[in-house]
């Protein structure tokens, strides 16, 4: 609190609540419990109960891929070639009416929708969009479209939590943040990874880190996880191998994956950046046969060799981890698996992005990490390995989720060996996918969706203007609360500035301008103090580094506004008054 | 009038605060939980349902890829495995067999990945052991290999635990042998021995790998265990009499070759090697109970035969062009002693015996080291002449 401005303080220390007396009973009892149940422990409890109903609704939305799978397409491991062309495309049939019908608001991954939410709509979703995309979703993904359940989790979640703050008449403020808290509870339930989505949630969706909103993200997302644990175990999504970085050498070999990982992004965001607004523009009759004709190609692709691309995938990427695919093949499943996704995502079908993205990424991995132990043996290590590593590259390159994607393989793993690799590689990945296509796919969605929604890697990158960079040397005499009216006004010519600061012992600052010292002067209170006369009109302060934003916030209401050392608050470093703000505002905007 | 007021007042509060309670948190958090546990109980039961139908499927997948295992159809049997596990991923039991499946497909590496895993949550399970050795074993790890097999040694085996772990132990052995590590193999089979109980077929069995290792003694000693149950196992017979043979034993090494030979007249390695051992012990002059004069004979036919072995290893030599430096000086030495090496001249000296049975002795180790292994009468010979080396 000490080093926080004045009117911080002040802004903090609100009136508190009236107490409860015992003259109005039916009052007291409600002010009571209105104190127990204050809006914002309220959204804490209800955070919890937000983790209960997204983790259910997310058992249920396995329970359902799971039979749409064994209904669709048979209960063995391998497929009949006769059901794999059939049932993505009748499935894609079945879920265009629905889309086009019944569930507008259930089309693409659900990340977008829930940010719109937060940041357009309020935190409303209805929660037809939720039914809407549990079945779209469920008879996707189970029919082999080549999806994941993660983001449609993530949307269910948010749809639930937004339906239950609206039910619990919650505040505006609340009611934004109550989508990303279900969100975070529904991507933790899918992934079975609670770290992994709270962070997620809170680099992509909010984009900002306070108390409030963690504790409830972290609340849900833990709820939801203990939920789905209940029913379904808390086995990982994939069995996870032996993994050991044995030479710092191997780093190198990681490094390589990352390059490769990052082109491989950038290949596939610029499939759905070009391919989705084709398919959009195309007439609207070709809306119903759209995800029809994307099943029956994925499906053609599954006869020809490739079953693996149908579906999430996780079998698969448990199967590259453990050495069983070659390494050719690997690349070959990698390729084959961006475009039976670009196919499913950009035809408007229904599901996520992120199991496909986590699926490329471990075939990636390990067919790099395959090719590297042929050509570079003394610097690879276990294909399993370079799978891991390959969906964080992956994650990082394609999603744009830079401290997600090492959590996420850090939390899968649960193998703190494995996080140098990581992190190596995916900051290659990021810095590859960021030089070659500035706009993440996230963003890039919703522009083509005609929105405006704030980038938070574009957030995360901008250049914020500070109060250093605006203020500038104090002009006149400082003053010291302990001088007389008469020695002030003897310091003060025509030159000196109309306001002047004034220096308080023991600490603090305030001001006088010269027409008011002169009044009280011509009042015969030359002989008084200036602290005497300025009892209790203390001014905030500023240092250099507080934002240019925080500064607009005070110099409306002071025209000089003193900014002081961090460690000295009687130090001045500078000045800074509304016209020093704007002028600089204006020269950023014009540089 | 005023009570009137009051009542008007005092049910305008209570209805206000029962809106208050039913548009307030309390209430809606306590339906909430209500709607919380209906909703757990609902899914719950869909649950049951759900993992019900997984059991089922899985149990199915894996009875298919357990018939198709057994019938050896590989191929099969690893699909059906691996949708089994679609229904249950870490069941050991269908892990276990997929494993097996492939690695009847030599798909090793593949194998090795369930195994290594299973081996995680049991260390004390002698399949997984086993498997993982003989992976090992394909992978040319040694160290591994030995590590697995001695866990699966020791492992807990479902059903017979003493003939699983014993087989196992067998199996090593096999590889030991395999790779030359004789003294190891040795030491696995007097642990194997110990532990055998009246199976003649077991002990003919641990008697061949004791051959196979080069420790006749022990060999001898299974063989000789396994006829002890069942005297009429001609091959035994065969193999004792062998070991005996090369332990230089020709009196125990006759008899069993006898009836071997008696048993399997096709046996003609055994009769071949029984005529060497009776030649052996016909010409050995250092035989005891036989007279001078018979021993006289044998060194003067010894003598004769050297001579023989002599220039016939000379033609040999020369026709492949390796003549020893050192047989002139034998010939020398043979053609000077030749013309004392009669029954007069012996009786006359009989130091002589002593120095023209070294002498030929010398003569069959030179001419067997220079053109190749003799036969007949010079292989009984050298024989005779290696069971009195250094005496």
């Amino acid at each position: 609190m000490d080093d926080l401005p004045i009117s911080q303080t002040v802004i903090l220390a609100e009136p508190t609540q009236a107490v409860p007396t015992a003259s109005a009973p039916i009052r007291s009892r409600g002010a009571l419990l209105r104190s127990v149940f204050r809006e914002e422990r309220l959204f804490l409890v209800l955070s919890v109960f937000i983790g209960i109903f997204s983790g259910l609704a997310v058992v249920c939305f396995r329970f359902a891929i799971d039979w749409c799978r064994i209904y669709l397409l048979g209960s063995g491991f391998t497929l009949s070639p006769t059901r794999m062309l059939l049932a993505p495309s009748l499935a894609g049939l079945v879920i265009a009416a629905l889309v086009i019908h019944v569930f507008p608001l259930a089309r693409g991954s659900g990340v977008n929708q829930t940010k719109a939410a937060l940041y357009i709509y309020n935190g409303c979703i209805p929660l037809r969009t939720a039914i809407g995309k549990f079945i779209t979703a469920a008879l996707a993904i189970g029919s082999g479209h080549s999806l994941g359940p993660e983001d449609p989790s993530l949307q269910i979640g948010a749809s639930l939590a937004s339906a239950l703050g609206r039910r619990m008449r919650l505040s505006r403020d609340r009611m934004r943040l109550i989508a990303p808290v279900g969100a975070a509870a529904g991507l933790a339930a899918a992934f079975n990874a609670p770290i992994s989505a709270v962070l997620f949630v809170i680099e992509e969706v909010i984009g900002r880190w306070t108390a409030g909103i963690l504790g409830s993200v972290v609340l849900s997302a833990v709820s939801s996880v203990v939920v789905m644990r209940w029913f379904l175990g808390s086995e990982s999504l994939f069995r996870i191998p032996a993994v050991q970085l044995e030479r710092p050498s191997e780093l190198v070999a990681y490094s390589i994956l990352g390059v490769v990982g990052g082109f491989a992004s950038v290949a596939f965001s610029s499939g759905i950046e070009t391919l989705r607004p084709w398919c959009k523009a195309l007439p609207r009759w070709t809306q119903y046969f759209q995800p029809a004709i994307a099943g029956l190609l994925i499906g053609i692709i599954a006869v020809l060799g490739a079953p693996q691309v149908m579906g999430a995938g996780y079998v698969y990427i448990d199967e590259a981890m453990h050495g069983q695919f070659t390494w050719q093949m690997l690349g070959i499943l990698a390729g084959l698996k961006i475009v039976a996704t670009l196919l499913s995502f950009v035809s408007g079908t229904p599901g996520g992005m992120f199991a496909p993205t986590l699926f490329i990424g471990a075939m990636l991995g390990a067919a790099v990490g395959g090719a590297e132990h042929i050509l570079l043996p003394h610097l690879s290590g276990s294909p399993g390995t370079y799978a891991l590593v390959g969906m964080g590259v992956l994650f990082a390159g394609f999603l744009r989720a830079p401290m997600t994607s090492v959590f996420m393989v850090l939390e899968v793993s649960g193998n703190y060996s494995i996080i140098l690799p990581v992190m190596v590689a995916n900051t290659f990945a990021y810095v590859i996918s960021r030089g070659l296509r500035p706009v993440p796919i996230f963003d890039v969605l919703t522009r083509q969706d005609g929105l405006d929604l704030p980038s938070m890697e574009e957030q995360r990158e901008e250049g914020i203007l500070r109060v250093e960079d605006a203020m500038r040397a104090a002009t006149g005499p400082i003053l010291d609360a302990e001088e007389t009216l008469e020695r002030a006004f003897q310091r003060v010519d025509e030159k000196t500035p109309d306001v002047l600061l004034v220096r308080l012992r023991p600490t603090g600052w305030s001001s006088i301008t010269k027409q008011n010292l002169e009044t009280m002067i011509k009042e015969g209170k030359s002989g008084q103090t200036l602290s005497s006369v300025l009892a209790g009109r203390q001014i905030p302060y500023l240092h250099p580094d507080h934002s240019l934003d925080m500064a607009l916030r005070y110099v409306d209401r002071w025209p000089l506004v003193p900014v002081v050392n961090r460690a000295d608050f009687s130090k001045l470093e500078g000045v800074i008054s509304e016209h020093d703000v704007l002028t600089r505002y204006r020269d950023f905007g014009e540089g | 009038m005023q009570t009137l007021q009051e009542n008007a007042i005092a049910a305008s509060e209570k209805e206000s605060g029962l809106r208050f309670y039913l548009s307030r948190e309390p209430l809606i958090l306590a339906l909430l939980s209500a709607l919380a546990v209906v909703s757990f109980l609902a899914v719950g039961g869909l649950s049951r349902i759900y993992h019900a139908q997984r059991e089922s499927l899985g149990n199915r997948w894996f009875m298919r890829g357990s018939g198709d295992l057994q019938q050896r159809h590989f191929e099969l049997a690893v699909n059906e495995f691996r949708t089994a596990l679609l229904y249950s991923r870490n069941n050991y039991a269908y892990q276990l067999d997929l494993a097996e499946a492939l690695i009847g497909l030599k798909r090793t590496n593949e194998a090795y990945a369930y195994l290594i895993n299973l081996w995680g949550r049991e260390p004390e399970n002698g399949l997984v052991n086993l498997d993982l050795a003989r992976i090992a074993v394909q992978k040319g790890e040694t160290d591994q290999a030995l590590r697995y097999y001695h866990n699966a040694i020791y492992a807990i085996w479902p059903g017979d635990q003493e003939a699983e772990g014993r087989n196992a132990r067998l199996e090593l052995i096999q590889y030991l042998l395999a790779i030359k590590a004789m003294t190891p193999a040795q030491g696995e089979l007097i642990a194997l021995a110990a532990n055998l109980d009246d199976d003649p077929a077991m002990h003919a069995r641990v008697g061949d790998l004791f051959f196979q290792a080069h420790d006749y003694e022990h060999a001898l000693a299974e063989y000789r265990l396994s006829l002890k149950v069942d005297q009429h196992n001609s091959a035994a017979s065969a193999r004792a009499g062998t070991a005996a043979f090369q332990l230089g034993r020709y009196d125990l090494a006759q008899r069993y070759l006898e009836e071997a030979v008696t048993a399997n007249p096709d046996d003609l390695q055994s009769a071949d090697r029984l005529k060497t051992t009776e030649l052996v012990l016909k010409m050995d002059p250092f035989r005891r109970q036989i007279s001078v004069d018979q021993r006289h004979r044998i060194v003067i036919e010894a003598f004769t035969a050297a001579g023989e072995r002599l220039n016939s290893c000379a033609a040999v030599g020369n026709s492949a062009g390796t003549a020893s430096s050192a047989k002139p000086r034998l010939a020398d030495e043979w053609a000077q002693m030749k013309p004392q090496i009669t029954e007069q001249g012996l009786r006359r000296n009989p130091d002589l015996v002593e120095t023209a049975i070294s002498l030929v002795f010398d003569i069959e180790r030179q001419a067997n080291a220079a053109c190749g292994s003799s036969t007949g009468i010079d292989m009984a010979l050298l024989l005779i002449s290696k069971l009195h080396e250094g005496n």
